[in-house]
């Protein structure tokens, strides 16, 4: 597939025990991410999840449409523009860019964008 | 220029390079990181790129700590081989930018994981820390 297909999103539930479980797969501790009465008292006003694990959604989705060509020669560049939180469903979406590319973008259910950017696979 | 035990990425210089840290994702960290993402996909012994770099910054942070406050604003992955489950691998990186602004740290993080002495995967990843977390 190029950069013109139709790509399904995926849909993500996100609860703090699976931002706990990221954090002990990924030995990312930061208690931004896992301890809610840190997180509580700063600007978020608690817990939010991990970049990367949002991101794990655009990676899933690109794999679905991409294949075996992911794996060996995806492109990715994102910015992480709003944290995603427990008890959110994020959703993540590619539309074409017209140059074998797609835009990607990640939104939660109240349609803020959590990430976007650009994904692409090598020639 | 190389690191000194676990020091706050928004101390480090432009410049400073990280010892070469060598891991080995087994198929079980895989599958921990996946049952984690709620990924249910078979990749087979593949390790899809964001599990190869999210276990690479795992063993990144042998070197480096990441103070509480600071956050993932950025990221860029470039898969250049299939890596697999059980494979010897080796994360290099350094810093490649660091700027401050107004009470931030903005550190960008260079990141290339080889497997048997050829690129797999290089990235950058992009860390904003409060300065006064350095």
């Amino acid at each position: 597939m190029s950069g013109d297909g139709a790509i399904a999103p995926v849909v993500r539930a996100l609860s703090q025990e699976q931002l706990q479980a990221y954090a002990d797969a990924a030995h990312d501790h930061n208690p931004i991410h896992i301890a809610p009465a840190f997180a509580a008292v700063t600007p978020f006003g608690g817990t939010i999840a991990h970049g990367m694990l949002v991101l794990a959604t655009i990676g899933e989705m690109m794999h679905a449409a991409l294949g075996e060509r992911w794996l060996s020669s995806g492109r990715l560049k994102v910015r992480f523009r709003a944290p995603a939180r427990p008890g959110d469903t994020v959703t993540a979406t590619a539309d074409a860019a017209g140059d074998g590319a797609y835009a990607v973008r990640c939104c939660n259910d109240r349609g803020d964008v959590l990430i976007e950017g650009r994904a692409s696979v090598g020639a | 220029m190389t690191s000194s035990a676990r020091t706050p990425v928004s101390a480090l210089p432009r410049g400073h390079a990280f010892t070469p840290a060598r891991f080995t994702p087994q198929a079980a960290d895989v599958r921990a990181y996946l049952d984690a993402v709620g990924d249910g996909t078979s990749y087979g012994d593949a390790v899809p790129p964001l599990a190869a770099l999210a276990l690479g910054l795992a063993a990144l942070q042998e070197q480096l700590s990441l103070p509480a406050g600071s956050l993932h604003t950025g990221q860029e992955v470039e898969q250049l081989a299939v890596m697999r489950a059980g494979e010897d691998l080796t994360l290099s990186g350094e810093i490649a930018q660091r700027s401050e602004r107004q009470g931030l740290v903005i550190s960008v993080i260079a990141l290339e994981v080889a497997a048997a002495g050829a690129p797999a995967l290089r990235a950058r990843t992009t860390i904003l820390v409060p300065a006064a977390s350095s």
